[in-house]
């Protein structure tokens, strides 16, 4: 007996592409195709670095000309309007080519959104284009050598004088500093949490100083930021003084599964097995590890549909994100270790995308909000359980 | 790409809410293994919800919804294969429907109408009479039972045991996540109500964790599940059959030490979802088996 009748006149509950998502699809890929260049993969290696920095802002330009940089924003700000599934398509096939955007990927999931909603009209007005463009380069300002999961306890300091602030303290950790033209500060206004502001601060002013951590993750990517007397108008904040937090949390939630991890993964679980079947290595025992590292890689994808038919329906995404993103998580780990064990050479000489991959994924339970947090939050908010004593 | 219940689903899942309050709780005089409701089997089949795969405003996405739902349940009926291997290929024939592999006991052996039997690669369909089949004693929380003699097996073709085997894993899949989140959930209820050194252990970060990882696990399992149900697909039905045993391999042991000796005792209804899922960890060749079938289905082209 067959099952024509699946597919059926009404719009059930479903998990297919529709024909425009499939022709989306197809041109993101073509585009990837013509303008990738042939060494791109070895490019990829150190997604901070000067020479992935450069090619960034050369090729999401040429994102951006083709309508495929921002096309989920407003058509006012340089979109089309596009749906949710349309900016998780376009972001799972930059990421799966091992995101050729480099730190411009934050503009377009989560900064300049931020801007949208929170932002005053000058700020739109001067930072949203060169976004859209694909122009710019902005850092994420949040963690402090004592503020890391625990982001209530940051430093940083913004007196308030005149019609200035005054930021004084040190950020750690932060990606693309390195290139940035402008940090998405967090600075303490008044003590207590709800004393936190957020501050648009060139990086170009006086007293702030950048200085590169060499890293696992590759070549410029994580550096510490110090801040000493740096002056900004009262309109480089965002929002209201003390708003800080419940602008981070949705800024979070949108970047806790803004990076389809899996979908790299999945792709690089490929290649290695590609490899251990042309050397006859795919046997028995690989073979349980791989699939079990395929089907962790599609559990972290189905739980990113969650989120985004969720956002599609402009549905407030509780700790379903911390699933989605534990469940990437695990996808990484699985995929890295596999890699590790059966295609070691992928460290020493061999494939470089496999190699930028293992350096990307060994961040995946840190960044965005450590692991342990997100664990916090599902026992907590999905499955009920009594909160930790404070 | 819809992952919300339209109204007809909606209301199938509300009927099946409104059947299952009925059978919610365990009689507090049981203190065996498996509860087999003759009375949740009825209400079943009067509300024709072993056929939902057949309504054509339903399917299978329906079905595996309603398979997924009453394995909460801490009674048990024939329901997997009887709404999502029956209704798809083989409706003519009459249920409970059961599988024996390598000639094991299976669940649901004894009272079944329909067997399929698979030995390696080949499978075929057995009607028994109930004389050539037996109970079995067993600690799984399912009735097992066994074929007592040989019986005339029609063999399935190649195509239709491998279609065959497709829904026999999503089935499984769709079970399991429901055995799952029943699990979970009563881990949840005595976390939160058993208190150690003046507070309730759900509140102690290490076993937070572990659980919380659980519930991951077992999101994963009911999307892939649901997934396959939907698209019919071999590799699909492999992924979701593999993260499901894999993931109950793991849930199962986290939920036991949970619960410590609570969980040992037959007067708690834990095993009546712990001891079906040992019972499901072995079916269609266990993780090694689904294993090959991603293989098979997912690595093809590399």
């Amino acid at each position: 007996m067959s099952v024509a009748y699946r597919r059926r006149k009404i719009d059930p509950m479903h998990f297919d592409w529709d024909e425009q998502q499939l022709a989306f699809r197809s041109t993101v890929q073509a585009f990837l195709s013509f303008h990738l260049p042939p060494d791109w993969e070895a490019l990829a290696h150190g997604p901070g670095s000067h020479a992935q920095s450069a090619f960034s802002k050369r090729f999401c330009a040429q994102l951006a000309h083709a309508g495929l940089l921002v096309p989920h924003w407003p058509q006012r700000w340089g979109g089309r309007d596009a749906d949710a599934w349309t900016a998780f398509i376009l972001a799972e096939e930059m990421w799966a080519a091992g995101e050729p955007r480099g730190g411009q990927y934050m503009n377009v999931n989560w900064i300049g959104p931020t801007l949208m909603r929170f932002g005053t009209d000058a700020q739109k007005a001067r930072y949203i284009p060169p976004m859209a463009h694909g122009e710019t380069i902005w850092c994420q300002g949040f963690s402090e050598p004592q503020a890391g999961s625990d982001l209530a306890a940051l430093r940083t300091r913004a007196r308030a004088e005149g019609s200035n602030y005054y930021i004084d303290g040190q950020k750690v950790w932060t990606s693309y500093a390195g290139h940035a033209d402008t940090c998405f500060l967090l600075a303490r206004t008044a003590p207590g949490r709800n004393g936190i502001s957020i501050f648009l601060v060139p990086m170009d002013s006086p007293g702030i100083t950048v200085r590169q951590i060499p890293s696992l993750i590759g070549e410029g990517d994580i550096h510490e930021v110090f801040l000493d007397d740096v002056e900004v108008p009262d309109s480089a904040r965002l929002g209201d003084e003390g708003q800080a937090w419940d602008i981070v949390r949705a800024v979070l939630a949108l970047e806790r599964v803004g990076i389809p991890r899996f979908a790299l993964a999945s792709r690089m679980l490929s290649r290695a097995v590609a490899e251990l079947k042309a050397t006859g290595r795919f046997c028995t025992g690989v073979v349980d590890q791989a699939a079990q590292a395929r089907t962790a890689c599609e559990a972290a994808r189905l739980y990113s549909f969650q989120i985004v038919d969720q956002r599609q329906r402009g549905i407030t995404t509780g700790a379903e994100a911390s699933a989605a993103r534990f469940a990437t998580i695990t996808a990484e780990r699985r995929v890295t270790e596999f890699v590790i064990e059966h295609v070691p050479a992928a460290l020493a000489g061999g494939d470089p995308l496999l190699r930028a991959h293992h350096q990307r994924a060994i961040v995946a339970g840190i960044a965005s909000g450590a692991a342990e947090i997100q664990l916090n939050m599902i026992a907590s908010d999905l499955l009920g359980l009594a909160r930790e004593p404070r | 790409m819809d992952l919300t219940l339209t109204s007809d689903q909606a209301a199938v899942a509300a009927a099946l809410d409104q059947l299952a309050a009925h059978f919610e709780t365990k009689p507090t005089d049981f203190h065996g293994f498996a509860l087999a409701s003759q009375g949740l089997e009825n209400a079943l089949a009067e509300g024709q919800f072993f056929d939902v795969a057949l309504v054509p405003e339903l399917g299978p996405l329906s079905a595996a919804l309603a398979v997924e739902r009453l394995s909460r349940l801490p009674c048990t009926v024939e329901i997997s294969l009887s709404m999502l291997v029956r209704p798809l290929l083989f409706a003519d024939l009459p249920r409970p429907f059961a599988l024996v592999e390598y000639k094991r006991p299976g669940r649901f052996v004894a009272n079944a109408r329909t067997i399929l039997v698979t030995d390696g690669e080949a499978m075929g369909i057995v009607q028994p009479t109930p004389e050539s089949l037996e109970p079995v004693d067993s600690i799984y929380a399912y009735p097992m039972g066994r074929l007592k003699e040989r019986v005339t097996v029609e063999p399935l073709s190649a195509a239709r045991a491998a279609s065959t085997r497709k829904w026999l894993r999503i089935a499984l899949a769709a079970e399991i996540s429901g055995l799952l989140h029943a699990a979970i959930a009563t881990t949840v209820d005595h976390l939160n109500d058993r208190k150690q050194f003046g507070r309730p252990l759900a509140t102690f970060q290490s076993i937070r964790h572990r659980l919380a990882e659980s519930a991951v696990l077992a999101g994963g399992v009911r999307w892939l599940a649901l997934k396959a149900a939907w698209t019919a697909d071999d590799a699909d039905a492999a992924l979701a059959a593999l993260h499901a045993q894999q993931s109950a391999t793991q849930i199962v042991y986290d939920v036991h030490q949970m619960l410590g000796a609570m969980g040992m005792t037959l007067e708690h209804s834990l095993h009546l979802w712990t001891y079906r899922l040992k019972a499901l960890l072995s079916e269609l060749g266990g993780r090694a088996g689904q294993a090959c079938a991603v293989a098979q289905y997912c690595f093809n082209s590399d």
